[in-house]
């Protein structure tokens, strides 16, 4: 080897080893993550967030990273939540986790969001697949909604086989039900709502439907509707099919109002006031997204980004973009003791 | 035809806009002035933030207003004195500008002082500590709300004249006990048995409201918000027992709020938490823009009962929208 090539390969091994040990010194030691939840009031979100906050101590504790998490509620305004991550990326967070108000309306913020290049967690509301594939560091954490439905069906359809009387309550042998649905908007509401009662269907629970309305998630229009329901079919309603637990809470406290005990109600969520419903006999079931999972997703995932590293592989992503979090039927004590 | 004295204007007028132009893009005449971000963590006493709704609201607020970068941190355990250090050292470290605590232990916070462990402004929340290092302090007298609500509850007294007085020792913050020790001593004088009822463990305090079975009025008195929400919980789930039970306390987290709307709380201490977490904020800054400077605020205390929600002063500190 001559002596110019001799050099020029040294050259180039010292300029390798530089490269890398800057790579080392570049290492991350603190993460910054910018959550938006659509509405801090939202029981369910609430119970999340809270799960999250606790999985970001876990992961700095068990990796020695800082992580700071700011946690904004943008109070049900699209345009507040996009101000929200003009902010967080202004502040230098490394990545955002954002349950957004218009699941329609996610551009703007993946425009700033990739302009920055911050990578997005999208969770609970899912944006239109034509904005989740316009980058590849956006990615969706959630539950699937038809799986949660067949649950929930399948609930009713299961006590009805094996004590029929408890859910066809008047013995006339059809059970007549109201449903609870949520938002138009959110991309959860229609599904719930066509596979829980197709599962009834299909699970051969004789159905007749009453009445059904629009309550956007939220206990208080559940109530006022299930009263006005109770008023204009008196002795008829025998269950409710809530799309969650905050409206079929609302349904449970609008019966209180009215005195009556004996009425099956089923929600969706599995949040802690409807976990504490079903303990105490008022609820008869739920579906329940693993909570620990999905905030434990959540923040894996965000780190993952933050970091540069790998996902770690227990949690799958389907195409590379979305998580599905697992989901279990949780029914009330007597039902599942005495089948 | 233009001239060859009219294309050299030309030229000359259109050279002296590109001019213009760059000095206008490149900040030579119209400076945007500078606007210091200021880093400010926050550091609670709690391992959860539950308490601090109202606060973050005015701290988020006062953040915007005064362009700050505002952290908030919660500890891995509630009252955890070596973490809060800890943090205390790491978010100095990490560059914060101030910082904002509410001590878990007080007299942590002393020796961290006095030892020169502390370099940067820091505003002392619920603390009544003075001195070097001290940049401000946002006080609520919680003896003086003890106080407060241990007059109410003696003119709501029938003539049983016991307060069950709902305590976790083990959990106490300094608040706490100051709430208790106020009010404590004004029914004591007014001659009325306060009697300590201990947290049972794992299973809280339902045990014994649940054994709770004599006639006539029973007045509970809890030493904190969680505990104050937990009671009415219970209650709310028996109905006969809450119709004779007053339950009375502190703080305005939402939970405590509609349970005192439901009327399971007869009574409650509140403070202007909003303004808490702005004054806060904004001592903060006071003390980076003008080195040195040191303001304190003590906050008062109203007691308001299920009517008084609807009072839009009080709507307006109990709800407030940023």
């Amino acid at each position: 080897m001559s002596g110019k090539k001799f050099l020029l390969l040294a050259a180039a091994c010292v300029l390798l080893t530089a490269c890398e040990g800057a790579q080392k010194e570049d290492e991350k030691t603190s993460i910054r993550i910018g959550v938006s939840l659509y509405r801090g009031d939202d029981t369910f979100i609430n119970n999340i967030r809270s799960v999250l906050e606790e999985k970001a101590k876990e992961y700095e504790r068990q990796n020695n990273i800082k992580v700071t998490l700011d946690i904004q509620d943008a109070k049900g305004s699209q345009n507040t939540q996009n101000n929200q991550v003009e902010r967080f990326i202004s502040l230098g967070c490394d990545v955002l986790c954002i349950n957004p108000v218009d699941r329609m309306d996610a551009s703007v913020m993946i425009d700033r969001a990739m302009t920055a290049g911050v990578p997005v967690v999208f969770f609970n509301r899912q944006p239109v697949e034509e904005d989740m594939a316009r980058w590849d560091r956006l990615y969706y954490i959630g539950v699937d909604a038809k799986e949660t439905a067949v649950l929930q069906g399948q609930m009713v359809v299961d006590l009805y086989r094996k004590r029929p009387e408890d859910v066809d309550l008047n013995g006339d042998g059809v059970v007549s039900y109201v449903l609870l649905e949520g938002e138009t908007s959110h991309q959860d509401s229609l599904i719930r709502t066509e596979w829980s009662i197709q599962t009834l269907k299909d699970g051969g629970v004789p159905i007749e439907k009453i009445t059904g309305g629009i309550a956007n998630w939220e206990r208080s229009q559940a109530s006022a509707l299930m009263e006005q329901w109770l008023g204009a079919y008196p002795d008829t309603i025998e269950l409710v099919v809530s799309n969650n637990d905050d409206m079929a809470l609302g349904a449970i406290d609008a019966l209180d109002r009215a005195g009556i005990t004996r009425m099956n109600v089923i929600g969706i969520d599995g949040t802690t006031p409807g976990l504490e419903a079903l303990e105490n006999g008022r609820m008869l079931g739920t579906v329940s997204a693993n909570k620990e999972l999905y905030a434990s997703a959540i923040m894996e995932l965000a780190a993952s980004c933050a970091l540069g590293k790998e996902l770690p592989p227990e949690y799958p992503l389907e195409n590379g973009t979305y998580y599905w979090t697992p989901q279990e039927i949780l029914v009330h004590g007597t039902f599942k003791e005495n089948p | 035809m233009i001239g060859k004295r009219g294309k050299a204007t030309l030229l000359l007028y259109m050279i002296f806009l590109a001019v213009l132009f760059l000095m206008c893009s490149t900040d030579l005449i119209i400076r945007e002035p500078e606007k210091e971000i200021y880093q400010i963590a926050v550091i609670i006493e709690d391992s959860r933030d539950d308490n601090y709704g109202s606060f973050r609201k005015g701290m988020d607020q006062a953040a915007l207003e005064l362009n700050a970068d505002v952290r908030f941190f919660t500890l891995y355990e509630k009252l955890d004195a070596d973490q809060q250090m800890e943090l205390i050292g790491r978010e100095q470290q990490d560059g914060a500008d101030a910082l904002i605590v509410v001590p878990a232990d007080e007299d942590r916070v002393v020796d961290a002082l006095a030892g020169h462990q502390v370099t940067v402004p820091m505003v002392l929340l619920g603390s009544g500590l003075t001195g070097e290092g001290v940049t401000g302090t946002v006080v609520v007298d919680y003896g003086k709300m003890g106080e407060l609500l241990g007059q109410k509850m003696a003119e709501h007294m029938d003539e049983h004249r016991t307060v069950l007085v709902f305590s976790d020792p083990s959990a106490q913050s300094g608040a706490s006990r100051r709430f208790l020790e106020g009010a404590r001593t004004v029914m004591e004088e007014e001659g009325i048995l306060c009697r300590l009822v201990v947290r049972d463990g794992e299973q809280g305090f339902k045990p014994f409201t649940e054994s709770l079975d004599a006639e006539g009025q029973v007045l509970i008195l809890a030493e904190s918000p969680e505990i104050l929400a937990e009671t009415a919980g219970i209650l709310a789930e028996l109905p006969d027992l809450s119709r004779r039970v007053s339950l009375y306390g502190r703080g305005s987290t939402l939970p405590v709020l509609n349970y005192l709307d439901r009327g399971l709380i007869r009574g409650l201490c509140v403070t202007d938490e909003f303004s808490i977490g702005y004054f806060s904020v904004g001592m903060a800054v006071e003390a980076l823009e003008t080195a040195g400077t040191r303001s304190s605020a003590v906050m008062d205390s109203w007691y308001i009962e299920k009517d008084d929600l609807r009072d839009p002063a009080y709507e307006k500190m109990l709800f407030p929208i940023e």
